[in-house]
């Protein structure tokens, strides 16, 4: 079961797994984007941190502020999509203080859509929709948290592999789409990161 | 780098306490987000409220278009960054004056998004939005797949129609209406010579030979369609003016109005070179040339090149165009 003390167990590991893997973010982002995508997740998991402790037992409500977070402190497209995805989940826990493992899948499926609505890019584009997509499909059905987690986890790994060598297709890096092919994408990177570090084995 | 500036962390705050300071009569700032400038007198109770928003790096656009006849309030970003969605939704805020707030810039993936997520935050203080976005860069889409062009200098003329629009009294879906007129009646081309630095990244956006130039390149260093050898300006002129003539026909009897513009480090004497072709042009189609702007309206900071955007007028978009306004760089009437 899934309630405010297991978010605020995701929150303080997400958060120091994101200071800790900013510099590679900026890195590889560098190489195609504007390399902030690093500062944009430390940025956004600090000022959910910092407000951890009057977080709402309602997980809607609780992650409508962690979105918040990020619509405050960032402008990067990244940072308004994982927002979004937040939000979308937030809607659909709202006046809820706890889930079951076997409602993630949907959760993660939610956001993929709401993420793709608002980006516009399509599945199979080499973004971090395809991480979010593989993540709710693998999960699908299952509902030991253990078993959730770790289909989660591998679901992003294999993602990020599988598209390695696929050019971009949206965005500042689809400018350099040839030199994008053997490149990991770095959003899908970041959610490898991102899931990680919330099923705490980061 | 060679530039003036403190931390480049602070250029963008700095930048704009300066503006601030220099033009009181105009701006203010707005919010505690330190990233939202707003006319330093409101408008009018009842009046369509306009908002744009977008990077830094490219003044006049956005900020400098802040005031009467113009905009209501803007929402900067750090240099060539997309503001905050907080922030836009705090510029449309600031805009909102009870009749509905027109959101008003360029086509660009991060701005798109996050004046969407704004929209969705505004939703709470029942703001009524719509949304007009710029996209007449003819270089970068073909005519096929105008929706994925980006904005460039067009706001320029849509700032000025759609702020007259609102001043006049037009309500919410009247300025949209507008709005989406001059921005469909706009197209314009960019040729870049050199490329210019972003502070916190302390190198040059692109690389480009002492003896080259680039053609259709975008305001952030985006490719264009060709680089080659550095030709006579008279060239220049005439391919840019091919491009835009190609895109958008120009006949006998119409009324255009057309901006030469610098992309920031070309001076003047420059652009006046390129506009005795631009004119020679227009009036060998038989169109008649309104307001001519020559000169800084939208730059990429010490870039050098030069931007045209022309438009197609109809006898409601000239008068808007002819409407009064002003703001620290922009004067007309």
């Amino acid at each position: 079961m899934i309630d405010r003390d297991a978010l605020l167990g995701a929150i303080a590991r997400l958060t120091a797994a994101m200071e800790r893997e900013a510099p590679a973010l900026n890195e590889i982002d560098g190489a195609l984007g504007d390399g902030d995508l690093g500062i944009t997740m430390t940025r956004g998991m600090q000022a959910v941190a910092s407000g951890a402790a009057e977080m709402p037992a309602d997980l809607g409500q609780a992650l409508l502020r962690c979105a918040q977070a990020f619509t405050k402190t960032s402008g990067s497209s990244y940072g308004t999509l994982f927002a979004t995805g937040l939000m979308s989940a937030a809607k659909a826990l709202k006046g809820r203080e706890s889930l079951d493992a076997s409602e993630v899948s949907g959760l993660i499926a939610g956001a993929r859509d709401a993420m793709q609505q608002r980006g516009k890019a399509e599945i199979g584009g080499k973004t971090v929709l395809d991480s979010l997509d593989a993540m709710a499909k693998a999960t699908v059905g299952l509902s030991d948290p253990a078993e959730v987690a770790r289909a989660a986890r591998n679901a992003a790994q294999e993602a990020m592999e599988a598209f390695r060598e696929k050019p971009a297709t949206v965005g500042r890096a689809r400018i350099f789409a040839d030199k994008s092919r053997t490149m990991l994408d770095p959003g899908m990177l970041a959610m490898t990161r991102i899931v990680e570090a919330v099923t705490g084995e980061a | 780098m060679k530039k003036i500036l403190n931390a480049p962390a602070d250029y963008v705050d700095e930048m704009l306490d300066g503006l601030v300071a220099a033009h009181p009569e105009f701006y203010r700032l707005h919010g505690d987000s330190h990233r939202v400038i707003a006319r330093a007198t409101t408008g009018r109770t009842g009046k369509v409220g306009i908002v744009t928003g977008g990077g830094s790096g490219h003044l006049p656009v956005f900020t400098g278009y802040v005031g009467p006849g113009l905009l209501d309030a803007c929402a900067i970003g750090d240099v060539f960054a997309s503001p905050s969605a907080e922030q836009m939704a705090d510029a449309i805020r600031a805009a909102d004056m009870g009749a509905g707030v027109l959101r008003l810039y360029g086509n660009y993936g991060g701005d798109v998004m996050n004046f969407d997520m704004a929209g969705d935050l505004v939703e709470f203080d029942d703001i009524r939005c719509t949304t007009v976005q710029l996209a007449d860069d003819v270089a970068s889409a073909p005519p096929g797949e105008r929706e994925k062009r980006r904005g460039v200098a067009g706001m320029v003329y849509a700032f000025k129609i759609a702020g007259a629009a609102a001043e006049a009294g037009l309500d919410l879906d009247g300025v949209t209406r507008v709005a989406q007129k001059a921005a469909d009646a706009c197209r314009s081309v960019g040729a870049a010579l050199s490329p210019c630095t972003v502070p916190q990244a302390g190198r040059p956006t692109f690389e480009i030979g002492e003896d080259e130039m680039e053609m259709g390149m975008g305001i952030h260093g985006e490719p264009g369609v060709w680089r080659d050898k550095l030709r006579p300006a008279d060239a220049i002129a005439e391919e840019m003016m091919d491009r835009l003539l190609a895109d958008i026909p120009v006949g006998r009897g119409d009324r255009v109005s057309v901006l030469v513009n610098s992309l920031g480090a070309t001076p003047p004497e420059e652009l006046y070179i390129l506009y005795r072709v631009v004119k020679a042009r227009l009036e060998e189609a038989g169109a008649s040339i309104v307001m001519p702007l020559v000169g800084r309206y939208a730059t990429s900071m010490e870039m050098a090149g030069v931007s045209f955007t022309l438009i197609k007028l109809d006898e409601e978009l000239e008068g808007f165009l002819r409407a009064p306004c002003d703001c620290a760089f922009w004067r007309v009437g």
